[in-house]
């Protein structure tokens, strides 16, 4: 029965393999451009989410006369601190570098290179969410009280559970490829995990110069 | 020395190392085509934005720092 469904199939046909060979090929290729449609579309609906919140931010920040704002008592809130917001950022984007590399890695088929970058992101991903943690932890200001305050923690907190997400995608991914799920020519869910990546960096980029340097 | 000083310092060698790093991604992939790679270099080209704010940062040119 076997046998004559291979044979009635033109299994042995050279020319009948490669055939249906490239229609699936074809078929991923047309399921891989929509897909990618759809995450590019899913990070533009982020895009949007983020600059409600930030334009939300700006409009406060100008309907009062001065920045940081004056609270109860006379006194005026501090800035936030520079210095160690440079530091998280760079090991931040320092990620994302090592992100590219992980791709260009794996599309180079040198998986062992894939996995040590891949746990390097990882590893700086958490390390910014340890500092961001740190961060809060020593804040003189908190969510309520003054429109900084919340400004501040809506819009990093919602980035930062971005980037847990994030982590947890490229954890995902990896056990993913340890289990062969992608191979040299099939892998859209690390584009898809890479270009994620990359947006939640350059999301910050965009909080970084709004909380610290404006 | 304060932890300020060090944060900056370690702020200025990461932001030059992965800007860097970075500009010459960039460049390499720079004549790459598809919506795919396009965007991979627009969010490659942000973040090497992002990386020159903070050495602006880091020399208190914006920030104050």
């Amino acid at each position: 029965m076997a046998v004559s469904t291979v044979a009635a199939s033109g299994a042995h046909d050279p020319d009948a393999v490669r055939a249906r060979y490239e229609d699936v090929d074809q078929a991923y290729h047309e399921q891989r451009e929509n897909r990618l449609l759809g995450f590019l579309l899913f990070l533009v609906s982020d895009v949007i989410l983020f600059s409600m919140f930030i334009f939300a931010y700006c409009y406060l920040r100008n309907s009062v006369p001065n920045w940081p704002p004056i609270v109860e008592g006379g006194k005026q809130l501090p800035r936030f601190d520079v210095n160690f917001a440079a530091f998280n950022s760079v090991v931040l984007f320092g990620s994302g570098a090592t992100m590219h590399f992980a791709m260009e890695s794996w599309k180079h088929q040198n998986r062992t290179g894939w996995f040590r970058w891949l746990i390097a992101t990882i590893v700086l991903g958490i390390g910014f969410l340890c500092g961001q943690a740190y961060e809060y932890n020593s804040l003189a200001i908190s969510w309520a009280g003054s429109t900084m305050g919340a400004a501040f923690f809506t819009l990093t907190g919602m980035h930062g559970f971005h980037v847990f997400v994030g982590v947890v995608f490229l954890c995902v991914l990896g056990f993913q490829t340890r289990a062969g799920v992608y191979t040299d020519s099939k892998y859209f869910g690390l584009t898809a995990g890479t270009l994620y990546w990359h947006f939640v960096d350059v999301i910050w980029v965009a909080l970084f110069f709004l909380f610290y340097l404006w | 020395m304060n932890a300020a000083l060090i944060e900056r310092g370690l702020a200025l060698i990461g932001a030059l190392v992965v800007g860097v790093t970075t500009s010459v991604q960039l460049r390499n992939d720079w004549k790459t085509t598809g919506i795919e790679n396009t965007v991979t270099k627009l969010l490659l080209a942000l973040m090497a934005f992002g990386c020159i704010l903070v050495l602006l940062a880091v020399f208190g040119v914006l920030g104050g720092g």
